[in-house]
């Protein structure tokens, strides 16, 4: 029915160099190793919350780089302020709430407070799954409330310091319809075509957690090109017509640093895995500060 | 233009000081967003050398970019020799890719920055009023959002009227500039550019309306923002002259975005709360879950007849004398003309007459002098089911914009009277957008329409023609 659909709604915000330079967190004396792996950490809280509340992914991921959008620059949130678990939920509860799967104040509270228990999957990355201990995440009517309140509380610190852009583009539908340009995409899929595309989405995926924040650098249409550059190599799919990633107005620059930050991504994640291994990242402020 | 109009909207001297103001401050405007756009481009150079630098430092990132910049076939960036080189190389115009400008975030600047001049009007969703940027002189309307079903914390309403208006750069579309913020943290504005009328009041006090060739170009200005918004999956879902706005050259922009949401194809599962009741579509009525981009066609189709007779066309006092005002204009739908319909909820306790009513000769009876592609027209986006309807493009396209007399270029649409003070608009009393918890459904007692038929069907009178509510 409708026209192409306009160019400025396919676009993001970008951050800006002084946003990138420094940050909140920083200059309340995080170090940025501990910074990447906060982020790290909230992102993967945020993303296995959305996972228990049967969110669709594209809802989790916006939330994701809701999140990451908060604490960047020195006008952003500090960690040491603003705890990752609740900014995760507010990110999560307000992106839900402008799609089409709003969630209760209810059930988002009741899956943060069993992720952030003790017993929390995320507090046990190894293999070594004790069973969860109710007790240690039923939320009382009176700690729902005082939750709910750090809740929306959290929501209006959030939209202020984004200026209420709430807008995420993700750059997954994008990449297909570039396959589908490209006419590596057949109407009846072949096994290259099937695992090119699921390849490429995986990259997209996994570069949603880089520390290099890809997602709050680059426009979706370079992360799409940069993931199918890497998928079609892994692949080997030839994509006939050289530089072909300037019919999709994205430089070979750009490329270049983004092929480099998106196949570099499983690798740190690994490594950021490692090094919380056998303890837990700090989730809240009062662990934050313990680590400190 | 004749004689009597000229006196109406003549350019008077005051005009003139105007216009050549409007001039200078819009050269103003131009440098100094010439100026930013070359700070972005900067910045954007900048944000590159700052990444490709912080890969560099990583080990792993040097090898890999070499190799990288080895299979895209290019010299490694640590081995260009220097900037000025790297600008003198010269890029083919059609290789350059196209940047647009994307907004940044950062914190809400506060409401202070803004001195408030004067009341504009209270809505059902905020109050707006005229105010000055202090920095820079800007005259701007502000919008404050009503945060009072907070329950769930930030009204979703306030979150998808900022989302959508954002997301809206159309000359046809107002624009947001930004959100503000007051002492406390629900204290929350909108910041727009103002614009001196709005089209309900404009008319009102006009003496005879406008134009048969204002009124095209009135009326594709507000098609190409609606067609705009539908190519962006927007609904703007309160289309009504009073969220029409109007400056003093010719220009129209859609305002109001209150009830404006996302949509999807397939039509998701949407309140049938919304469109002020004059402007809402009959499936609305009929209490239709899924609906799209069809009812913001039919508010068109209402805007279209009210510019033509000066009066809101269908001014129903309820949803069911709605139903009855809409069917009078439209006639009855059959399972024919409007297969599905009588599923639809509230067409379950509707009991209609059976009839073969025709549209075209009432709507071409309550319009003689609308020529016959205007009528066509009119009729077409009244269509009772929505299939019908056209799209906004079609719309765009209609013979009707392409006969005589052509659509007024703005360029010499008149000027309108300014109301130097911009004192509080008059309102006549009309409904507003219906609020979260209206009841969507119809109930009550059976409601006979039997009268509102009779001159038109006289046969069918005799037969027990009856539009019931059971
Ligand atoms: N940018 C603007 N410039 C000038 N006047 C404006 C502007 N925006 C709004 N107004 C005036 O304020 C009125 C109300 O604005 P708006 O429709 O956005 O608010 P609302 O509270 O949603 O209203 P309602 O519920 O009555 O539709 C408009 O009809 C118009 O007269
Ligand atoms: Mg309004």
């Amino acid at each position: 029915m409708a026209p192409e659909p306009d160019v400025t709604s396919l676009s993001n915000p970008l951050a800006t160099v002084e946003q990138l330079s420094t940050s909140s967190s920083q200059l309340d004396g995080v170090p940025p190793d501990l910074e990447n792996s906060l982020r790290f950490a909230g992102a993967q809280l945020t993303q296995a919350a959305g996972i228990l509340l049967r969110l669709p992914q594209d809802i989790i991921a916006q939330a994701i780089v809701i999140f990451y959008r908060f604490y960047v620059g020195s006008e952003g949130g500090s960690f040491r302020i603003n705890a990752l678990k609740d900014v995760s939920a507010a990110s999560l509860y307000m992106t839900a709430k402008i799609s089409f799967v709003p969630q209760s104040t209810r059930s988002v509270l009741n899956v943060y407070a069993y992720l952030t228990s003790s017993t929390s999957p995320l507090r046990q990355p190894s293999e070594t799954s004790a069973k969860p201990n109710p007790e240690s995440y039923y939320l009382s009517e009176g700690s729902y409330q005082s939750a709910r309140a750090t809740l929306l509380q959290t929501e209006s610190i959030l939209l202020r310091a984004l200026s209420f852009i709430t807008q995420v583009t993700l750059p997954h539908h994008l990449a297909l319809t570039y396959l589908q340009t490209l006419g590596v995409l057949p109407p009846t899929p072949t096994v290259k075509s099937t695992a090119l595309a699921a390849r490429t989405l995986a990259y997209l995926n996994t570069g949603l957690f880089s520390p290099q924040l890809l997602y709050l650098t680059h426009q979706p249409s370079a992360l799409a090109v940069a993931a199918i550059y890497l998928a079609a190599r892994e692949v080997g799919v030839r994509l006939t017509s050289a530089e072909w990633w300037e019919v999709f107005d994205v430089d070979r620059e750009e490329l270049g640093f983004l092929v480099v930050g998106l196949g570099s991504c499983e690798g740190w994640i690994k490594g950021e895995k490692g090094r919380w291994l056998g303890k837990s990242c700090p989730l809240t402020l009062e662990e934050l500060e313990t680590e400190l | 233009m004749t004689s009597q109009t000229k006196s109406r909207w003549a350019d008077d001297e005051e005009d003139a000081a105007l216009e050549a103001q409007r001039k200078r401050e819009k050269e103003l405007k131009k440098k100094a967003k010439a100026e930013k756009q070359r700070k972005l481009e900067e910045e954007e150079i900048l944000r590159k050398k700052n990444f490709a630098g912080a890969t560099a430092a990583s080990e792993d990132g040097v090898s890999a970019h070499d190799e990288v910049d080895a299979e895209l076939g290019r010299p490694s960036k640590r081995r260009r020799l220097s900037p000025e080189q790297d600008q003198a190389r010269v890029e083919p115009a059609s290789a350059k890719p196209l940047r647009f400008p994307a907004p940044e975030w950062g914190p809400c600047r506060h409401v202070d920055n803004f001195e408030k001049l004067n009341h504009i009007e209270e809505g059902s969703y905020g109050w707006v009023s005229r105010a000055k940027e202090i920095a820079t002189g800007d005259v701007v309307a502000l919008k404050k959002l009503k945060m009072d079903n907070a329950i769930d914390g930030f009204p979703v309403t306030g979150l998808r009227e900022i989302q959508t208006l954002m997301a809206s750069r159309h000359e046809n579309i107002v624009a947001l500039r930004e959100v503000v913020m007051g002492d406390k943290l629900d204290d929350v504005f909108l910041v727009m550019d103002f614009l001196e009328h709005d089209l309900k009041t404009l008319q009102e006090d006009m003496l005879d309306g406008f134009s048969p060739s204002e009124i095209k170009t009135l009326l594709l200005q507000l098609t190409s923002a609606v067609e705009y918004l539908h190519s962006n999956w927007i609904l703007h879902r309160d289309l009504k002259t009073s969220n029409l706005l109007m400056n003093n050259r010719g220009q129209m922009k859609v305002a109001d975005f209150g009830m404006a949401r996302y949509y999807g194809d397939p039509p998701p599962k949407l309140t049938q709360l919304v469109v002020t009741l004059w402007y809402r579509a009959p499936e609305l009525l009929l209490g239709a879950e899924k609906y799209g981009a069809e009812i913001d066609l039919w508010s068109v189709g209402c805007i279209f007849g009210e510019l033509l007779t000066k009066q809101p066309l269908l001014q129903g006092k309820n949803e069911v004398d709605q139903l009855a005002k809409i069917f009078e204009l439209c006639g009855i739908p059959t399972e024919a003309t409007w297969p599905g319909f009588k599923r639809l909820p509230n067409a379950r306790s509707l009991r209609l007459p059976n009839t073969h009513q025709t549209t075209g000769a009432v709507i071409r009876a309550k319009f003689p002098l609308l020529t016959n592609a205007g009528t066509a027209l009119l009729t077409s986006l009244l269509s009772l089911n929505p299939a019908q309807r056209p799209t906004a493009s079609e719309v765009l396209t209609h013979p009707y914009f392409k006969e005589d007399p052509r659509p007024k270029s703005t360029a010499i649409f008149p000027t309108f009277p300014s109301k130097a003070g911009q004192e509080k608009r008059r309102r006549v009393a009309s409904p507003s957008a219906p609020k979260r918890g209206d009841a969507p459904k119809i109930v009550g007692d059976a409601a006979d329409f039997s009268g509102i038929f009779a001159d038109r069907d006289e046969e069918e009178v005799g037969g027990g023609f009856a539009l019931k509510l059971i």
